[in-house]
Formats: structure tokens, sequence, C-alpha cells
């Protein structure tokens, strides 16, 4: 396209012309002064004329809008346009067109940039994908790639499909499902999701998802739909409109009618655009779901919004989302001296070997670790339920559990292992002994690492004006006192099982709380469901609890969860404003026409400005706010498990390196 | 046989637009369903290919003033 035709074909060549035709005509009046009578009133026709080009496109538009029995804003505003220039207000006629004309250009632009989140998503979809077919590559459309098929990534292509790597190793952008900028490491058996970008290396993917069936299609999807569901207050906001603009229009030919009075009439018309009432709150809500999913936050939709916005009791389950859920060792105290650290660790793995005792893993995890040689299986293992297990290791019997196995195996419990276990015990930790042929050696002892970033949700979501964070356990109370001390949660509510975590929910909603309530969605999904606002964290992957979820988090990071609430207080702040400006305008235009001093042309700049001012106080949610990228980085993990002090007993912690 | 096509527009600045390209296209012959989302300005139609084709719909979007075009999702 020509630069020429460009400039025609662009959104601001109609109101620059109309302009300049404006500006023609007040120099020609300027200059020439009034017309001699006789001569042609150049100053008139050119306002006319800047009126017929700023307002035949309205024109058209209001004769479409008719075809579809549609009474538009276009109609009123050609009407009064169009009356003007009858009445010989040439001025105003210009004006009314001019002003509408460069306020709706701006308005398209900027109404889009509120919707440029979900454009670019939409645009992060990769069109074609390279798949492996007979060992030859083939660009195919991304769409075409049939599941379980192998599509080759590429170092700066984007991935086309959800799939696993196969082969390869790279690193992967992720921002667009997860809205975290650091690249995450891809090696065999990893996910990957169409839409994020290879940023090194080359990966093989065998797909798992393809066109609609993505993640990135998903969120799309759920983001649209979020966009479209209409919150209470837009309700309203529709009803008020849909009397209002035909309530002027009725009003405005009555007083046209009894008062004789055509200029009033028509500046009625022109204030009758329902322009900033009908925008002001979806404005507002697709710039806020907008901004929440480039964060990686996916929220249901307007009503969610408000609803969050108004959160002040936060329900957290412990395991899995407090803590990472999977148990780690973390104390190895040694009660023998004839042993040492090393050949507790040696002897427990070598017992555990093969085991489904809770402890095999974090036990075979930490030998591996500390480098002690993995000796093979014991020549016997027998489970003693609920207590721990035996094992014969070469020759001697092994007993690993807590004291009442010790007891069942007749060893002496004598201080220095009671003392040992109680101490562990009360740091939240769950201790097992460890006895050789009836004597106690050891006490292991492991813990469920507490998230880096759990303090951090819980002090952030203070910040956000969260009164109470109280945390809902299926685990013990000692545990969970531990974790809640060291996350700095308000409440602990232990020993639960899942219908008693609903049940505390519904307590804390009878007592007048909103309740956000944050789980895995698994164990924790009727609490979730019955809670105002239910929290799915780590969604990406899983299409359905983004479809589901009130608030998804694409990533498991605690720390969105602060930022999804303040997003919500903001959005619904921009609401408020928002609507506020529109209901003041309409009242100061009605009075401002009542009691005379609003004309047609300030009329219709003050409608435009209002429509401007409430688009642009909707962008404002599309800006990140420093704050947030702050927090982002004054995350360092601190270490989670602070060693037992030493006046207890010799304890050491994995945490150290080994000496 | 109906099919389900989804266009993205551009550039809906008011609700207005929604009701005038509900009923540009839901007046076509084949178009069984038309729905309009004005805040992600995405159009839905439920239409019967034979009768009407996606660049048909495309053309109709076109006549009520808006540029519109067919997406995968």
């Amino acid at each position: 396209m020509s630069a020429v035709r460009r400039l025609i074909r662009s959104r601001w060549s109609i109101p620059a012309a109309a302009g300049a035709l404006i500006l023609a005509s007040f120099a020609v009046s300027g200059l020439v002064g009034p017309a001699p009578a006789g001569a042609l009133p150049w100053a008139d026709v050119l306002m006319i004329a800047a009126a017929m080009v700023a307002g035949t496109p309205i024109v058209v538009s209001a004769v479409r809008a008719l075809r579809a029995k549609v009474i538009g804003i276009d109609l009123l505003v050609s009407v009064a346009a169009i009356g003007a220039v009858v009445i010989g207000n040439h001025w105003e006629a210009a004006a009314v067109t001019f002003l509408f004309a460069i306020g709706h250009a701006l308005e398209a632009a900027t109404l889009n940039k509120t919707r440029s989140a979900l454009a670019e998503l939409v645009a992060v979809a990769p069109d074609t994908a390279i798949v492996l077919r007979d060992g030859s590559q083939h660009e195919v459309p991304a769409a075409s790639v049939a599941i379980g098929e192998t599509v080759l990534v590429k170092n700066g292509a984007k991935v086309p499909v959800d799939g696993v790597v196969e082969h390869g190793a790279g690193a992967v952008d992720e921002a667009s499902i997860t809205g975290e900028s650091l690249p995450v490491e891809k090696a065999d058996g990893d996910q990957v999701f169409a839409g994020t970008m290879v940023t090194a290396g080359v990966l093989q993917v065998r797909a798992t998802g393809v066109g609609a069936d993505t993640t990135l299609a998903h969120i799309i999807h759920r983001v649209e739909e979020a966009q479209d569901a209409k919150a209470k207050t837009q309700a309203f906001m529709d009803r008020f409109s849909a009397w209002y603009t035909p309530g002027i229009i009725l009003l405005a030919l009555a007083l046209g009618l009894i008062m004789q009075d055509v200029v009033l009439a028509l500046t009625l018309l022109v204030i009758g655009c329902p322009g900033a009432l009908v925008i002001s709150i979806p404005v507002a809500i697709v710039a806020g779901i907008g901004r929440g999913a480039k964060d990686g936050i996916l929220i249901k939709g307007g009503e969610y919004l408000e609803t969050a916005a108004k959160i002040d009791v936060v329900a957290v389950d412990k395991t899995g989302t407090l803590t990472e859920g999977t148990p780690q060792l973390t104390d190895v105290v040694v009660l023998d001296d004839t042993y040492d650290r090393r050949r507790v660790l040696a002897l427990a793995a070598r017992a555990e070997a093969g085991s489904e005792h809770p402890l095999a893993r974090p036990v075979l995890e930490a030998a591996a670790r500390e480098g002690v040689p993995a000796a093979g299986l014991p020549e016997h293992t027998e489970p003693v339920p609920g207590k721990g297990i035996v094992a014969t290791v070469d020759g001697r019997r092994v007993a690993i559990g807590n004291l009442a196995l010790l007891q069942a195996e007749n060893v002496e419990v004598d201080e220095r292992l009671a003392t040992a276990v109680d101490r562990l015990a009360a740091a939240g930790r769950t201790p097992m002994a460890v006895s050789v042929d009836g004597r106690p050696v050891a006490v292991l002892a492991m813990a469920d690492r507490i998230r880096p970033e759990a303090a951090t949700m819980v002090a952030g979501l203070h910040r956000a004006g969260v009164r109470r964070v109280v945390m809902l356990t299926g685990d013990a109370a000692r545990v969970a006192a531990a974790v809640a001390a060291e996350v700095g949660v308000d409440e602990v509510q232990a020993g639960l099982l899942p219908e008693q975590k609903l049940a505390a929910v519904r307590a804390l909603q009878a007592a007048g709380h909103v309740v956000a309530m944050v789980g895995d969605g698994v164990n924790d999904a009727p609490a979730l469901a019955v809670a105002d606002i239910g929290v799915a964290m780590g969604a990406a992957g899983t299409g359905v609890a983004i479809e589901t979820a009130d608030v998804a988090l694409m990533q498991d990071d605690l720390r969105k969860l602060p930022q999804a609430v303040s997003l919500a207080r903001r959005t619904v702040g921009v609401m408020r404003q928002n609507v506020a400006v529109a209901m003041i305008t309409v009242a100061a235009l009605l009075a401002g026409v009542v009691f005379g001093g609003v004309t047609m042309a300030i009329g219709m700049l003050v409608h435009e400005l209002s429509v401007l001012a409430v688009i642009a106080n909707a962008m404002r949610l599309l800006r990140r706010r420093a704050a947030v990228e702050r927090a982002k980085r004054v995350e360092s993990p601190r270490p989670v498990h602070t060693p037992l002090s030493p006046s207890s007993v010799e304890a050491t912690t994995l945490s150290k390196e080994p000496s | 046989m109906n099919t389900h096509t989804t266009l993205r527009a551009e550039g809906f600045s008011c609700p207005s637009c929604v009701n005038k390209i509900e009923k540009q296209v839901g007046r076509l012959d084949g178009v069984d369903d038309v729905k309009v989302h004005f805040a992600s300005s995405r159009i839905e139609v439920d239409h019967d290919p034979t009768l009407i084709g996606v660049d048909d719909l495309v053309a109709a979007v076109g006549k009520a003033g808006y540029t519109a075009a067919p997406s995968a999702f």
C-alpha cells in the first residue's frame, strides 16, 4: 500500500481533513470578515464542507444501523448535525461532527489497546510446525499436526504444540503461558506448551495437544469468556443506558415541539449519546483480565473480579501448597558412638531399599546426595503398618520407625532417644528411630520442605488487604504449627478431613467473611468449590483447572496470589471511578442544557472527553507496576530448615555441606 | 451438517456494533445463530457451510462496517 493510500485509509485522515477545513473557515472569516452581500460566503461554505467530510461516515454508519433496525449513537449525531446545518448553525454542525470523528478515532485506537493482552495471546499461537515424518522434516500448519507425532523445535522458534520433550535439551521462555520471563530448562520427559519460545538448544517434542486443545488455546478461550462475562455492576449500567438514550430522544422531541426550540432539541440529542456509560465497566474488565492473563493469572470474569476484590480471608492447604509436598530427610541424630552419620545413612538406605515406607525415598535421596554408596537390597524386609519397617541387613536386625515400633522390638527407650525424638517432633518434623539388634543407634527426621516463597505470599496478602490467612490441613497439629510459625499465617486448623475443610470454609463464610481457598484441587476440591473464590495453583498444562477454577495461577508460584488479589482490587477501583465519571458527565450535561450554557459543540466535547477519560483510566491497569517487579526481585529463598540448637543433641542437618 | 466459525474483528468501539452485526449476519441464508461478543470483539456463527462459507460471513461483517478474520479457535 502506498503512503498516500495508507493516509487516506488511516483512521486519522477524516478528522484531519475536517479540522483543516474548520481552520480554513476561521482564517477566511478572520481575514476577510463577513462576506459582502451577493458574494459566496466562503467561511460558511468551508464549515459546511468540514461537516460533510466528518459527517458522511457517521451518516453512512447510521443508515447501516437503521437498516439493521438499530438506533445508535451515529443516528443521534447525524440528526443533530443535519439539523444544525438546516437552521444555519454551520459551526456547530462542523464542531459536533469533527469532535465525534476525532473522538471515535481515539476511542478505536485506545480500546484496541485495552484488548492488547488478548491480541498478543492470539498472536503468540504459532502457525506452522516442523514435523518429522519418515525421518525427514516437513513444514505443516500447526493445527494439522496429529497427536503422537514428533515436531522439531529449533533455537529461536516457537513451540507449535503442547507436548513432551522426547529428545534434546534446551531453555524455553514460557512467559506467554506463565508470565514468568526467566527461561525454564527442559530435558527429556518435560512438558512444553504451544506458544512458548525455545531460547537455547533444539527440542524434539511428541505432540500431546494441538490446535484448540493446547494450554494456550484454553487460556485464550478462558480470557475471552471472562472478558465477555458481565459483572453485576454492568447489568445495572446496561439497564440504565437502555432507557437513558430513548428517554433523551423523547425528551428532545417533546421539548422541541412544546418550546419551539430546535437548538435545545438538537443539543439534547447530542448529549443523549450514552458513550461513557456503556463502556465504563467493560473497558475496566477487559483491561484487568488482560493484565492478569499477561502475568499468568486467569480470572473467570467480571463477577469474580468483584468478589476477589472483597476477599478478607484466605484459606490455604498446607501440603503441596505452602510446602513442596515431597518430604526431605532433615536430620540425622547419632546416638551410638560406634556409628557416624555416613554409616547410619548407609544402614538406613540399605534397610529401606525397595520398601514402600514413607521414609524410603527421602533416605535414599539423602544417601545419594551425600555420596554414600548404595549397597543393594536387604536380605529381608517386613513393613509394620503404622509403625515402620523391620529389615535384615548383613544378618543384623534393623528397625526403623516410631517409638511404638522400638517398644515392640523390645528396645530400651533411654532418655537420649526420647529427648531427640521429642525435640524433632516439637520442631514439626517426623522423627524415626533406628535400632540395630535391639540397640538404639540414631534418630532420623523428615519434613516436608516449606516453599521459599510461602512467607512472602502471606506477607503480600496482608499487604493487599487480606485480614486473615488460615491454614487448613489434615496433618498433625505439631507439624502444622511449626509450618505456620515459619510462614506467618494467622490461624491454624489441623487434623482436618476433606469434608471438615469444607465445613471450616463454610464457618468462615457464616462469620461474614469473603473466603478464597487455595489448593491443588485434588483433595481440596469440595472446599475449593464452596469458597467464594477457588484458586488453583500451577494450572498450566491442566485444561480442566484453567476452565473451572475461579482464579487459575498458571505458575506454581505462591507470590502470584497477592498479585491476583491486588489486581482485582485495582480493577474494581477503576470500575467504580469509571461509573462515577460517566454518571457525573450525564448529570452535568443535563444540568448544563437545562440551565443553559451547554451548546451542541460543548456537549459533544464533554461527551468525547468523558469516554476517553474512562478508557485512559482503564489503561492504567495494563501498566506493570514497579512494585510488582520489585517484589519479584526481592525474593531469595531462605534456608527453610534451621538446624536445632546444638544444646539439644548433636544434630546435623542436610542443608549443610557434609564435612 | 452445521459448523461453528469464530471470527475475530477489529475496532468494536461501542456496543451498538453488536446489534448491527448480529442483524446483518443473522438474516443470511444458512446462518442459524450468530453471537457477537463486544468485550473480546469475537463473532461466533453457527452456519451451514454448504449454503454459506466463511468468506461470505467475513463479507457480511464487512458490509456492517467492520473488518474480521476467521480464527482457528
